[in-house]
């Protein structure tokens, strides 16, 4: 099913050239070429009635009932070698590092700002900075407790940092069900290598959530708080609550009362001590924020900043993932830590700044814009991709609202090899066989009591031929992503 | 290496479970009801389609009148509309039709709604299962496999919603959230039994004469089968099909799970626990309702029942059991 395999001019995960495996891909590469196509099929198929039964869907609306459908999962797994994980885990607990010391500095004496390495008008133009937040004291001074960072890799086969996901990170629960489902379906596979188990992330997880509750609280009382059954991410707030063994609540069973806040529990009033909440700060609190919020509770802001609550994550971490911000995370590493970035940015041109908006402006067809208040793919512009008639209009809006905008030069994602069904995922002459797909990776980092990089994370697949875009609400899938032990092979 | 067991780790003997939420308790209720007035539905319509086999010939009038307790038993006013034969009408709409709220497929879908509400509560088996019976009826092959065997079809969602049981009792702990699953089941089966008695009966003696003995046994069997109850029937009376005795064994039989006093007891003692874990001491509302009917029960005798009535002294326990249904969510849900 590799015949006529092409890599191309990107870099591949798997094949130096065709036939030609890299060393940490041979046994994988083998197994497969071993298979025939209606094997694989056969297992594919399996993974699709795991994932259906286990109620890992999500739901397109098309009519009264709407229609509930599975992530694409394609099951040739990701493998990240013991060196360059080694790598990627000393730049990311890097990274957390300096963002949570830019959130603290920002929300107290803002020293990053007076000596002019950020111009304070980026910070107070970010529509996720709290100036409900200034000067309050969160928990141990830790602000993003849960971050997802995207990373990709160039045609140089260098790691770059997409994006940080500060402030609610979803599909952790979906790099953890990949895995149980591939040691189901694809058992074989592992048996020639040492991958490291990602199974204990809940617990850490917990963990991490019970660090920060309010001291004096022996055993405190951990909850999620979701938005409810109909937010897309519900499976996994589900699973998560589930592998904690906390509750899962909706604002409608959360109450504030005296400070405190409390649970309606059938033997009344209960009260609770660290939220892991999975709400946009503008949902959490009526009186806070949004007024026309009826996911939220009222009154949380004032018990959370006398410190008899805690948040995960803490309110206003939105300012450090800011897509305008996030070109001066480097500095922030300099500032705060005294080191040079272990991991590279992607460059990136601030609409904000005169040059670089003429800079933008004048290349918008070789360039990719982003909305900074957008996510999962939308607001985007890929220059090279585009109608001039959409270049035309995606200028006036950056026009309109510079602060809004930033442009990267368009990155070549790697591509890894993905089985071509048919069906959901069509190869180049319809055939069934793998063919290369563009990939990206999100591990997850939790910032405890020690800072812990779960390894593994969630490969995201871009399913169409040459497609650059991952996000599943664009129609992109997921891999397992394997990262191995120090002495595999 | 440290050691596996710490003597010192100083780890609580007896862990008291917290208190679950309310919305977690009425999810938990609705889930459990609904996925045993499935079972119900099925198996109605399943010996249904048995007896009229059976039965042979029948008059239209009476066949006509035989399908619509199935209607009056789950409480749906209207027949549905349409060409076909009745039979296949009312199967039809019983089974699939999502605007019909009574339809397996409503029930099922409602079961599997509140799951989802409570995913982190109840065990990831009770899930699957639920799952499985949910894609069963609403997946793309469910018509054909309907079409190409009814029988087969009812007899996957009885026997999904007993794993489904099994699972709810052998998967999560017997504390306070399974024991809203045990009161919202037995205060489901209290309801549809009674009914199921009522209506049957009522036609049978209606038409008393002009059934042969035969017949009217099947007739019968077809009572006992509809309330699963055949085959303990006759390990007690043997095959001697009696109507009074067949309304006895499914009333006041103490010992089968399918009897509405057996039920009751089950129900009130639900109820019970549910209180007791929550500290109080004297029995709430709901209880006190089952246990005055229950207590009924315990003490009745069927020639007094028949003499004030089996349909008016099954309406009796047909509202107790709603009404402890409500005062339940009164003392449990509503916040």
């Amino acid at each position: 099913m590799f015949e006529n395999y092409e890599v191309g001019s990107v870099f591949d995960e798997m094949f130096v050239e065709p036939d030609s495996p890299r060393k940490h891909y041979a046994p994988v590469a083998q197994r497969l070429m071993d298979m025939d196509a209606d094997a694989f099929e056969r297992r594919r198929r399996m993974a699709d009635v795991l994932f259906r039964n286990q109620g890992i869907t999500f739901t397109v609306y098309a009519d009264k009932r709407g229609v509930e459908k599975i992530f694409p999962f394609d099951l040739v797994p990701r493998i990240v070698p013991h060196d360059e994980w080694d790598l990627l885990e000393r730049g990311l607990i890097q990274r957390i590092t300096a963002l949570n010391l830019f959130c603290q500095d920002i929300y107290h004496e803002q020293r990053i700002l007076k000596e002019r390495i950020i111009d304070p008008e980026l910070i107070y133009g970010a529509k996720m900075f709290r100036r409900e937040m200034m000067g309050v004291n969160v928990p141990r001074n830790i602000y993003m407790h849960i971050c997802g960072t995207d990373l990709i890799r160039g045609s140089d086969g260098i790691y770059y940092v997409l994006e940080d996901n500060g402030r609610t990170p979803s599909g952790v629960s979906y790099v953890l069900e990949n895995r149980a489902v591939m040691k189901r379906v694809l058992p074989s596979l592992f048996n020639q290598y040492r991958v490291r188990a990602i199974e204990d992330y809940p617990f850490n997880l917990l963990n991490t959530m019970q660090h920060v509750a309010p001291p004096h609280v022996k055993d405190p009382t951990c909850v999620i708080l979701t938005p409810g059954i109909y937010n897309s991410a519900y499976f996994e707030h589900t699973f998560l609550a589930r592998q904690m063994g906390v509750d899962l609540v909706e604002g409608q069973d959360l109450v504030v009362e005296n400070g405190y806040v409390y649970m309606r529990t059938t033997a009344g009033l209960r009260r609770v001590d660290v939220i892991y909440r999975r709400l946009d700060d503008d949902f959490l609190d009526p009186l806070a924020f949004r007024q026309d919020s009826i996911l939220g509770v009222a009154g949380l802001m004032n018990a959370y900043r006398v410190g008899n609550v805690a948040l995960v994550n803490a309110v206003g971490t939105g300012v450090a993932d800011d897509k305008a911000i996030y070109p001066f995370v480097p500095d922030m590493i300099k500032f705060y830590l005294g080191q040079d970035a272990i991991l590279p940015n992607v460059p990136t041109y601030i609409c904000a700044r005169p040059d670089d908006l003429k800079y933008v402006l004048e290349n918008l067809d070789k360039l990719v814009v982003k909305s900074t208040n957008e996510s999962g793919g939308y607001g985007m512009l890929m220059g090279h991709q585009s109608t001039k008639q959409e270049r035309e209009i995606f200028a006036q809006k950056i026009k309109d609202e510079p602060r809004d905008f930033v442009a990267q030069p368009v990155v070549q994602l790697s591509q890894h090899p993905s089985f071509c069904d048919g069906g959901n995922v069509i190869s180049n002459d319809g055939t069934r066989k793998f063919e290369g797909r563009r990939v990206d990776l999100r591990p997850y980092i939790l910032y405890g009591e020690k800072v812990i990089v779960m390894p593994g994370g969630l490969t995201r697949v871009a399913l169409r031929r040459g497609s650059l875009v991952v996000n599943s609400s664009q129609g992109g899938g997921s891999k397992d992503t394997w990262v191995l032990e120090d002495d595999a092979t | 290496m440290t050691m596996m067991f710490d003597p010192a780790s100083g780890v609580q003997h007896n862990v008291e479970a917290r208190p679950m939420l309310s919305r977690d308790a009425d999810s938990m209720y609705w889930m459990a009801r609904y996925v045993e007035r499935a079972e119900h539905v099925a198996r109605l319509l399943r010996v249904h389609m048995v007896l009229l086999t059976d039965v042979g010939d029948l008059t239209p009038v009476l066949e006509h009148q035989m399908w619509l307790t199935i209607l009056s038993t789950m409480r749906v006013g209207e027949e549905p509309e349409g060409n076909e034969p009745l039979s296949t009408r009312i199967a039809h709409f019983m089974t699939f039709d999502l605007n019909n709220n009574s339809s397996i497929a409503s029930c099922i879908a409602k079961a599997r709604e509140n799951a989802k509400a409570i995913r982190e509560s109840i065990s990831s088996e009770m899930w699957e299962c639920l799952n499985m019976l949910y894609w069963g009826i609403q997946g793309d092959d469910a018509r054909p496999r309907y079409e190409e065997s009814p029988d087969d079809y009812f007899y996957r969602i009885m026997t999904g919603s007993m794993l489904f049981q099994g699972l709810t009792n052998q998967t999560m702990a017997h504390d306070q959230r399974w024991c809203f699953t045990q009161a919202a089941k037995y205060l489901e089966r209290i309801d549809v039994t009674a009914r199921v008695i009522a209506t049957r009966f009522e036609v049978l003696t209606g038409m008393a004469t002009q059934l042969d003995q035969p017949i009217r046994n099947i007739h019968l069997m077809g009572v006992l089968r509809s309330c699963c109850s055949l085959e303990s029937y006759r390990r007690l009376h043997l095959a001697d099909l009696d109507a009074t005795r067949i309304a006895q064994f499914l009333i006041l039989q103490a010992d089968y799970p399918r009897s509405i006093r057996f039920c009751l007891e089950q129900a009130r003692q639900a109820i019970e626990q549910m209180r007791i874990s929550n500290g109080q001491r004297s029995p709430s509302l709901p209880e006190r309702i089952l246990g005055r009917l229950g207590s009924q029960l315990e003490y009745a005798d069927m020639s007094e029942i028949l003499a004030e009535g089996l349909t008016p002294f099954l309406k009796r326990i047909e509202d107790g059991a709603n009404e402890a249904s409500v005062q339940l969510q009164r003392s449990y849900f509503l916040y």
